[in-house]
C-alpha cells in the first residue's frame, strides 16, 4: 500500500475512533478506490486464462433483408481458425432479449437492422477472428426499410415486425385539456426532436467463459445484472440454472446498455463457443461493435400543445410521445414509461392528454441509458415553460415559480406531492448562487456580436422501478470469526460508488467502521436474483436490504455482547467497532474479539437480507395513480458565452443542486452531479450517434465526440439538499440519473436568452445556432 | 509478417523480445509483458486509455508499433507505484472520488504524472490541456482535476 493512501485510510479510521463518523452522510472512500488508484482491478480483459481462444461476432450490413446464403467456407479454411457459429449451432431458444421476445441470438431468416448478429468466428487469436469474420460471405435480398418513427405509423409502411410496427402504446388522461384550453390565453405548440445517443463505456463490452467438464460453465465478463444475463444463457444454451454461472467482473462503465442485450450477446457467444471447443474463450466487442450493436438512447419525435391563462398558470398539456426504437423493443417498452410520466416535468397541469409510441423501425436499436426516457420528455417540456414564460412577458423564473410542483400539487400521473419535496429549495439554491435576478437585467442590455445568456430547467424525477415490475433487492452479509463483513449481493458496481454507499449503510447499522468490509464479486451461484442494477436502486432498495442484513446479525451480537459483558442487552451499544455498556463504557468488547465469540457459541454470522419495496398501483388506460414511490428534486442555472458571427457557444458556468434526501456519501454524490451534468452537456452540445439508411456512421470515436477535460465549464457550483424521502434508508433518494437530464433544456433556454432563437432539436451544434440566428435575421431584415 | 528483435526498457526492465512488425506497444505491454494497467478503450488513438511514457512523451501506446521501440524507455503506471509524487496523486484520486469506474485511471495517473514532471505548479488549464488526450465518462473530469492541482501543490489533506 502507498504511504499517502494509507496515511488517508488512517485518517479515517482515527476519525472513526473518536467517534467522528457514523458512516452515512461521511465521504468514505469507495470501497474499491484503493485497487482503483493502484491500477490493480481484474477487469475481464485483464484475467485470459492461457489457451483462452477468441470469438468475433460478423453482423449485418443491410438494414432489412432476408438472408439468402451465408457461406462460410472461406471463413472455415482460413489460420488458426476453429469453429464458426451460426444460428443453427444454437442447442436452445435463438433468442437474445431483455423484455419482448423479438430478438434473435443470432438472425436466422431476416435482418432488421446492421446491429443484427449472424454469428462469429472462434480462431486462436483475436486478429485471426477478425479477418475471418471479413471472409465471411452473406448475400441478402434487401427489402425496402423504414427509419423514421412517425414514417413508420403510416398504415402502408413497411413492417419491421410482423405484427405491426407498434411495440408498446402508453397514455395519460388527466382532467379535461379541452376545457384546460378553453381557460388559457395563450398556447404553444411545438415540436422537438432528440437523437440517438451513445453511452460509450470507457470498456466495451466484453465476456469470458471457462467450460468444466461435466458440461456447466463459467461466465465472466462486465455487465450491470448478471443474474439476468444467467436467464438469457440458460435459455439459448438450454441449461438448467446449476449449470450456468455467471461472475460480475470489475466492469469499466456501464451507463445503460450493460443491463441490455449486450452482455449476453457476448458472454452467450463465449459460452456456447466454450461448451463446443472444451476450451476457455473470450468475446469483445471493439469500439466500433460497441457503438453499432449496443442499445442507445431512444430518439423521441415530441410534440406539446400548451396552454396558460393570463395570470401565467398551466392549464392543458397535450402531448404526443414518439420512440425511435430501432429494430428491437428491448427496455424501450419501460423508458416509454417513465417518458410519459415526466412529459409535464417537475409541473402542475390540471388537465393532460399525452399519448406515446414506442415504434420499431429498421434503424439499430435503443435501450437504457441514464436517465431512460427523461432526458427527451424533460427537454421538452423545459423548452414549453421557457418559450410560454415568452408569449406572457413573464419572467422564465417567475413563470415557473407559479407553477413548479411543491407539497400539495399534483403531478402529470395525479400523484399527491408529500412533504418530501424540495424543490423549491433547490430553485433557492441555484438561483442564489447565479445571482440570477441581477444576471437577467444585465444580460438583457447587451450589444455587439458575443452574447451572455442563463438558461434554467427544474426535475422531477421518479424513485424506483414503478412500472418497470417489481422492485426487491437482496444484500449477503457475513461476518467471519476474524469480524470482516463479507458483502454480497447481485447488485453490481460499474463505477458510480453505490454498493460503496450500500455498505456505509450496512456500516452505520453494525456499527463498525468501513475497513472491515470486503466487497465479494458478485456471482449467481452465490448470491441471489436482485433485481437488475439500473434505475439508481442500489442505495435505495439495495441499500435497505443491507439495513435489513445487517439489524438482524447486530441484534445477535449485542446478545452474546451482554452475556460478555454480563449487562442487560438494552444497555449495549456498538460504535465504530466496540461494544459497550451505555452506562459504563469501560465495559467493553471489541468488534474482533466479539467475532470471535459469537462464532465460538455458533451463533449464526450471515443474513441474507431481502427488501421489496411497496407497489405502484396506476390505471393503465388513464396514466393515473403513482407509479413512483419518491422523487428526486432538482434545479439547474446554465451561463453560456455566445459568438452571434459564428454560433460557436460555451457553458462558462453550472449551478446546480439535487435533493437527494440523505446524502449517503457526499462525495459521491457530488460526483454523480459532476458526471453526469458533463455526460448531459454532451447530449445537449455534440452527442449523436448518426445513422444514414440505418447505418451509423460515426462508430468511432474520432468521429462520435464525448466531451474531454477542454469542453467542461470553468465554474461548476453544486449544492445537496437533503430533505427525507419515505423510501430509501435515512430518507435516500437516487442521485446517479437525475444530473444527465437537465443540461440539455437549461442549454437550450439559454441560448434562447442570449442570441433570441430556440434550437429545439439536439444535440445544438454551433452550426444550428448560426443557421438559426441567420434565418432570424433575415425574417427580420427581408430582403 | 516479418519479426524483429527488439529490446526495451519497461518500467526500469529491460526486455528483449520478437515482435510481428504489426504489433503496437500496446499489444506487447498487455499480452506480452502482463502489464494490464495500460487499457485498450479503442484502439485508434481517440481515448487515451492505452497512455504510457514513451521516451519522455506521453503517447498512445496503441498507435505505436512495437517494432519502433527498440532501445526505448517505457513507464507504465506499473513502474510509478513508489514514485513519491505518484503516490501523492493516488491519494488526491481517492480522497476526490477521481476513480470511478477506474478504466481510465492508470492513464489518468500516467498523464498526471506527465504534466507534473513538466510543470512544477501547473495552472488548473496546464492540467486540463494535459489530460485532454485521455477521456473519462464518468467523472466529468472535475474531481481528477481537482486531485491533480492538489497534488502539484503539495498541500496536505
Amino acid at each position: 500500500m502507498t504511504s499517502d493512501v494509507s496515511q488517508f485510510l488512517k485518517g479515517v479510521k482515527e476519525q472513526g475512533e473518536q467517534g467522528k463518523l457514523v458512516y452515512v452522510g461521511e465521504s468514505l472512500a469507495r470501497i474499491d478506490g484503493l485497487e482503483k488508484v493502484l491500477g490493480k482491478p481484474v477487469y475481464t480483459g485483464d484475467m485470459l486464462a492461457r489457451g483462452t481462444v477468441h470469438a468475433k461476432l460478423f453482423h449485418s450490413s443491410l438494414p432489412h433483408g432476408k438472408l439468402i446464403e451465408v457461406d462460410l467456407s472461406a471463413a472455415k479454411a482460413m489460420p488458426r481458425v476453429l469453429d464458426v457459429l451460426t444460428w443453427k449451432d444454437i442447442p436452445g431458444i435463438n433468442e437474445s432479449s431483455a423484455v419482448i421476445p423479438d430478438r434473435p441470438f443470432f438472425a436466422s431468416s431476416v435482418v432488421r437492422s446492421t446491429a443484427d448478429i449472424l454469428g462469429a468466428v472462434v480462431a486462436e487469436t483475436e486478429g485471426a477472428a477478425r479477418e475471418a469474420a471479413e471472409a465471411v460471405k452473406v448475400t441478402y435480398a434487401p427489402l425496402p426499410a423504414v427509419f423514421d418513427p412517425i414514417e413508420a405509423m403510416k398504415p402502408d409502411a413497411v413492417r419491421v415486425h410482423e405484427g405491426g410496427n407498434v411495440a408498446k402504446e402508453m397514455r395519460i388522461r388527466k382532467g379535461d385539456v379541452e376545457k384546460g384550453f378553453a381557460n388559457s390565453s395563450v398556447v404553444v405548440e411545438k415540436t422537438f426532436r432528440t437523437q440517438f445517443q451513445d453511452a460509450t463505456p470507457m470498456e466495451t463490452e466484453v465476456g469470458m467463459a471457462v467450460p468444466a467438464f461435466d458440461g456447466s460453465i463459467t461466465v465472466i465478463g462486465s455487465m450491470q445484472s448478471p443474474h439476468h444475463t444467467r436467464a438469457a444463457l440458460m435459455k439459448m444454451l438450454n441449461l438448467p440454472a446449476d449449470r450456468v454461472r455467471v461472475v460480475q467482473a470489475v466492469t469499466g462503465g456501464a451507463f445503460g446498455p450493460k443491463s441490455d442485450e449486450t452482455p449476453y450477446d457476448v458472454c452467450g457467444t463465449a459460452a456456447l463457443a466454450a461448451l463446443r471447443l472444451k476450451r476457455p474463450v473470450y468475446c469483445a466487442m471493439d469500439r466500433e461493435e460497441s457503438m453499432v450493436m449496443h442499445t442507445k438512447r431512444h430518439p423521441y419525435v415530441i410534440t406539446h400543445r400548451t396552454g396558460a391563462s393570463a395570470d401565467g398558470r398551466l392549464q392543458a398539456d397535450e402531448v404526443e410521445l414518439y420512440l425511435d426504437a430501432g429494430a428491437y423493443a428491448s427496455l424501450g417498452v419501460f423508458v416509454i414509461g417513465r417518458g410519459i410520466f415526466h412529459c409535464t416535468g417537475a409541473y402542475e397541469v390540471p388537465n393532460v392528454k399525452a399519448d406515446s409510441y414506442l415504434v420499431y423501425t429498421n434503424n439499430t436499436y435503443a435501450g437504457s441509458f441514464r436517465g431512460f426516457g427523461g432526458p427527451q420528455a424533460v427537454f421538452a417540456i423545459e423548452s414549453q415553460m421557457e418559450d410560454l414564460a415568452r408569449k406572457l412577458s413573464l419572467d422564465p423564473l417567475e413563470f415557473r415559480l407559479k407553477n413548479m410542483l411543491v407539497a400539495g400539487k399534483r403531478n402529470a400521473t395525479n400523484h399527491l406531492i408529500d412533504g418530501s419535496c424540495g424543490l423549491p429549495q433547490c430553485v433557492e439554491k441555484v438561483v442564489t448562487s447565479s445571482d440570477y435576478w441581477n444576471k437577467r437585467k444585465v444580460f438583457a442590455d447587451q450589444v455587439g456580436r458575443l452574447k451572455k445568456g442563463m438558461g434554467m430547467a427544474l426535475l422531477m424525477h421518479g424513485n424506483s422501478l414503478g412500472p418497470e415490475g417489481n422492485d426487491y433487492g437482496a444484500v449477503l452479509l457475513e461476518v467471519g470469526r476474524d469480524g470482516v463483513v463479507t458483502v454480497g449481493t447481485g447488485l453490481t458496481e460499474f463505477g458510480t460508488g453505490a454498493v460503496t454507499g450500500l455498505i456505509q449503510v450496512a456500516a452505520a447499522t453494525l456499527g463498525v467502521p468501513l475497513s472491515w468490509f470486503r466487497l465479494a464479486r458478485p456471482d449467481t451461484s452465490r448470491h441471489r436474483e436482485s433485481g437488475p442494477t439500473v434505475a439508481s436502486r442500489t442505495v435505495v432498495v439495495g441499500g435497505n436490504a443491507a439495513l435489513v442484513a445487517a439489524e438482524r446479525i447486530r441484534k445477535r451480537l449485542v446478545l452474546v455482547a451482554a452475556d460478555v459483558l454480563m449487562v442487560p442487552e438494552g444497555r449495549i451499544s456498538i460504535r465504530d467497532g466496540v461494544a459497550f455498556d451505555e452506562t459504563d463504557s469501560t465495559r467493553s468488547i471489541g468488534w474482533a474479539a466479539l467475532a470471535a465469540e459469537a462464532h465460538r457459541r455458533g451463533v449464526k454470522m450471515s443474513e441474507d437480507g431481502f427488501f421489496m419495496a411497496p407497489p405502484t398501483p396506476w390505471d393503465t388506460e388513464t396514466g393515473q395513480g403513482s407509479p413512483y414511490l419518491q422523487y428526486t428534486w432538482g434545479a439547474l442555472i446554465v451561463e453560456i458565452e455566445l459568438d452571434e458571427e459564428t454560433g460557436v457557444y460555451q457553458v462558462t458556468d453550472v449551478h446546480a443542486a439535487y435533493d437527494v434526501g440523505k446524502a449517503i456519501n457526499p462525495t459521491g454524490v457530488i460526483g454523480q452531479i459532476y458526471g453526469g451534468t458533463v455526460q448531459g452537456m454532451g447530449y445537449a452540445m455534440m452527442e449523436e450517434l448518426v445513422h444514414r439508411d440505418g447505418k451509423v456512421v460515426n462508430h468511432s470515436l474520432a468521429d462520435y465526440y464525448i466531451p474531454t477535460s477542454m469542453d467542461i465549464p470553468k465554474s461548476f457550483h453544486s449544492f445537496i439538499v437533503e430533505v427525507p424521502g419515505p423510501l430509501g434508508p435515512y430518507g435516500a433518494k437516487i442521485v446517479a440519473e437525475p444530473p444527465i437530464v437537465l443540461p440539455a433544456p437549461a442549454i437550450r433556454n439559454a441560448i434562447l436568452n442570449a442570441a433570441g432563437v430556440a434550437i429545439d432539436d439536439l444535440p445544438i451544434t454551433s452550426e444550428k445556432v448560426l443557421m438559426a440566428i441567420k434565418k432570424a435575421r433575415a425574417a427580420k431584415y427581408p430582403s | 509478417m516479418s519479426k524483429h528483435f527488439i529490446t526495451m526498457t519497461v518500467n526500469g526492465r529491460e526486455r528483449s523480445l520478437h515482435v510481428d512488425s504489426t504489433d503496437s506497444l500496446l499489444d506487447v505491454l498487455r499480452n506480452r509483458l502482463d502489464i494490464k494497467s495500460v487499457k485498450d478503450g479503442c484502439g485508434t488513438g481517440d481515448c487515451g486509455l492505452c497512455a504510457v511514457i514513451l521516451n519522455g512523451r506521453l503517447v498512445n501506446s496503441c498507435i505505436v508499433l512495437a517494432a519502433q521501440c527498440r532501445g526505448a524507455q517505457v513507464t507504465t503506471l506499473e513502474g510509478l507505484l513508489e514514485d513519491p509524487q505518484m503516490k501523492s496523486l493516488q491519494g488526491r484520486f481517492l480522497k476526490y472520488n477521481a476513480a470511478q469506474c477506474g478504466f481510465c485511471t492508470p492513464a489518468m495517473l500516467v498523464a498526471a504524472k506527465d504534466i507534473l514532471s513538466r510543470t512544477v505548479r501547473p495552472t488548473e488549464d496546464d492540467i486540463k490541456a494535459g489530460i485532454s488526450g485521455v477521456l473519462c465518462r464518468c467523472t466529468g473530469y472535475y474531481p481528477i482535476i481537482q486531485a491533480i492541482q492538489e497534488a502539484s501543490e503539495g498541500r496536505s489533506r
